[in-house]
């Protein structure tokens, strides 16, 4: 097995309003051999909302954070999409602008840090499969996911746009899919698999758009007779669970699809009870899991 | 494989209760098109299929079309390379998403039409022509600004595949935005205030969902999600108060005065105090699962080096005035990064997508 130490990078959501996203990863990992080492100084990515006021010190900012997972030697592994293309964005713009990157060293060297670009930005989802190995990960699996048809929910910047991302074909993404084959389990094919879940424009399109696209989403799974969705992202996770019932009311039907973590779905595979994996924080109870697993 | 079959969108409204597909085995030949492939359907087992086509060579935009359900232009897409891509012997062609189909592949325009007039996509010159008869002239920096979004030819591949647009069809979407941004940002153009005025009705221009689907759509690397992004920085910069607005400023004053984003005082500093009490069920019901950071309430933890954040955003208020940061050229650019591009063979082997 490769060196599978990480420099990494939480994000807000898992420090917040995800407290189960980020217990499941630190089980998951250290039961799959990978080493994370926290980021501990690391800032918000500025989700694209600082993006678009202050660009220039958005990309500041996470020069800095990219900075902290250089100082360490390490690739930088993040457990959330947004967070990732923000990164990623960052690293593209200063790798492929000599004058950018300068001038954003001039404002880091203030603080003693320096932006080289000779750390990667990864994905908890990619290290599964590039890391760890899908066949490491068969090999570790102790109660198989048999029973469960399993809906994948890739969410947008886990595979676009694809010159910041590029792991996989936007247009017909797998890596979810092989790792819940992996693990035992049937994905589902439905209509929103790539789709979007909305909660970048909650503040501002909550009814005219977010609630409607997250309606959508989790319906569609429901269609295709998933017991739950799937998702590497906590955003569309928040969205899918917590804003579910929200979404319920505005269109008047009774959804009730439970929205899993990606690092719960492998932790239920490797023998972590529900509970060990947060399961019960979800608002949309995975019912169902709970029981079969307890 | 010697065959493959071409699933067609076929639908005419005054004999069709309701759209159905039809299914031609083709020949695989090397180098044909969707486009070379629906005109072999035509002319050798169906001159009933509709669609519409033009330069053959991605320059129009006539031949827009949902090509195994993304949206791109037929021409520009080869028959052997999607088979390989989808590990299928089954290209389905449906009309672009997002419009009312005419008859088969053709859809109606007139919708989209309607939508850009919304933001007057002509130029409104600022001042009188030059007085040496010359053309009005700009600098390559302030042509850079708009070298993108003016490559648009208007295909709407953006607008199928837009996730906003999808249930919401008030929104203007990524073509109307970005044709809104070519002329506002245009340093000649005179009527920027009027533009965004257009694209801030209903705050439109913020249902955006963030999905990055048109850029990825865009066959000629339009970039109307950044377009959108950019214009979002012009009405801040002109002094509009959006959601987005205050949205950024939250952010902002968090990363400075903490490090990370304080989730649980977000929805009182968004939409103020009738906002919380809103917002106060869903507040328990979060409290309830556990999910809520009480010491959030009281600030919250910080994280380390916070400091250092101080310093940055000082500095780089002063640093931001001398650069000049270049939209980014992506065309063709798939950005893997060196470890991962070594680690593919791997990838490729288990079956994954190249």
């Amino acid at each position: 097995m490769a060196d599978l130490k990480y420099a990494f990078y939480t994000g807000c959501s898992a420090k917040g309003v995800a407290p189960e996203l980020y217990e499941s990863t630190k089980l998951v990992a250290e039961k799959l051999g990978m080493e994370l080492i926290e980021l501990d100084a690391a800032s918000c990515c500025g989700a694209g909302a600082v993006q678009e006021k202050d660009e220039f010190l958005a990309l500041t900012i996470n020069a800095r954070n990219l900075a902290l997972a250089e100082e360490l030697g390490l690739d930088l592994l993040t457990i959330c999409n947004t967070c990732t293309v923000m990164l990623r964005e960052t690293k593209f713009k200063l790798d492929n602008d000599p004058e950018l990157k300068a001038a954003v060293n001039d404002v880091l060297k203030e603080v003693g840090l320096e932006y080289k670009g000779t750390s990667e930005v990864t994905h908890f989802l990619w290290e599964i499969i590039d890391g760890v190995g899908l066949d490491t990960l068969r090999s570790m699996v102790i109660r198989p996911l048999r029973e469960f048809n399993i809906a994948p929910f890739y969410g947008c910047h886990i595979i676009r746009p694809p010159y910041l991302i590029g792991y996989e074909d936007p247009d017909n993404p797998k890596s979810i899919e092989m790792i819940i084959e992996a693990l035992g389990g049937n994905p589902t094919d439905h209509e929103a698999r790539l789709a979007c879940c909305g909660f970048h424009s909650f503040w501002s399109a909550e009814e005219k758009v977010t609630l409607r696209l997250t309606a959508n989403d989790a319906e569609s799974a429901k269609e295709a007779q998933a017991d739950f969705m799937v998702t590497p992202c906590p955003l569309c996770h928040t969205q899918l669970d917590a804003m579910q019932e929200e979404a319920e009311e505005r269109i008047g039907t009774h959804i009730g699809m439970p929205i899993l973590h990606l690092p719960q779905l492998i932790g239920l595979a490797l023998g972590f009870k529900p509970h060990e994996l947060g399961l019960q924080k979800h608002v949309v109870t995975p019912e169902k899991v709970i029981k079969a697993f307890s | 494989m010697e065959t493959f079959k071409l699933k067609v969108f076929r639908y005419d409204p005054t004999k069709d209760s309701q759209p159905y597909y039809q299914t031609y085995e083709l020949p695989v030949e090397k180098g044909m098109t969707v486009l070379a492939a629906l005109f072999k359907a035509k002319e050798e087992q169906d001159p009933s299929i509709s669609f519409r086509y033009n330069c053959r060579a991605a320059i129009c935009g006539s031949c827009a079309m949902r090509i195994n359900g993304h949206a791109t232009l037929a021409c520009k897409v080869q028959v052997t390379h999607l088979l390989e891509k989808y590990n299928t012997d089954t290209i389905t062609v449906d009309p672009i998403g997002n419009v009312k189909p005419l008859k088969d592949l053709i859809y109606d325009m007139d919708w989209l039409i309607d939508k850009l007039k919304k933001v007057k996509p002509w130029f409104i010159p600022k001042e009188a022509p030059p007085k040496d008869g010359k053309e009005y002239r700009q600098s390559p920096e302030d042509h850079n600004k708009i070298d993108f979004a003016s490559d648009c030819i208007l295909c709407a591949s953006c607008m199928s595949d837009c996730n906003a647009l999808k249930v919401n069809k008030d929104f203007l979407g990524p073509m109307v935005h970005s044709k809104a941004y070519r002329f506002a940002a245009d340093t000649r153009d005179g009527a920027k205030r009027e533009r965004l005025e257009a694209v801030l009705e209903d705050v439109n221009l913020e249902w955006c969902v963030r999905c990055w689907e048109c850029t990825t759509r865009c066959p000629k690397e339009v970039q109307p999600y950044e377009n959108i992004i950019r214009l979002r920085i012009m009405a801040a910069e002109e002094g509009y108060k959006t959601p987005g607005e205050i949205h950024a400023e939250i952010f902002e004053q968090d990363i400075l005065n903490r490090g990370l984003l304080n989730e649980m005082l977000l929805p009182m500093r968004q939409e103020g105090i009738f906002g919380a009490i809103k917002r106060a069920p869903f507040g328990i019901k979060m409290m309830f699962k556990g999910k809520v950071n009480y010491a959030d309430f009281f600030g919250g933890h910080k994280v380390k080096r916070l400091e250092e954040i101080k310093v940055i955003y000082e500095k780089a208020q002063e640093k931001k005035k001398e650069i000049h940061i270049k939209l980014p050229q992506i065309m063709g650019v798939i950005y893997e990064d060196k470890r991962k591009t070594a680690k593919r063979a791997n990838f490729a082997e288990t079956g994954g997508n190249k």
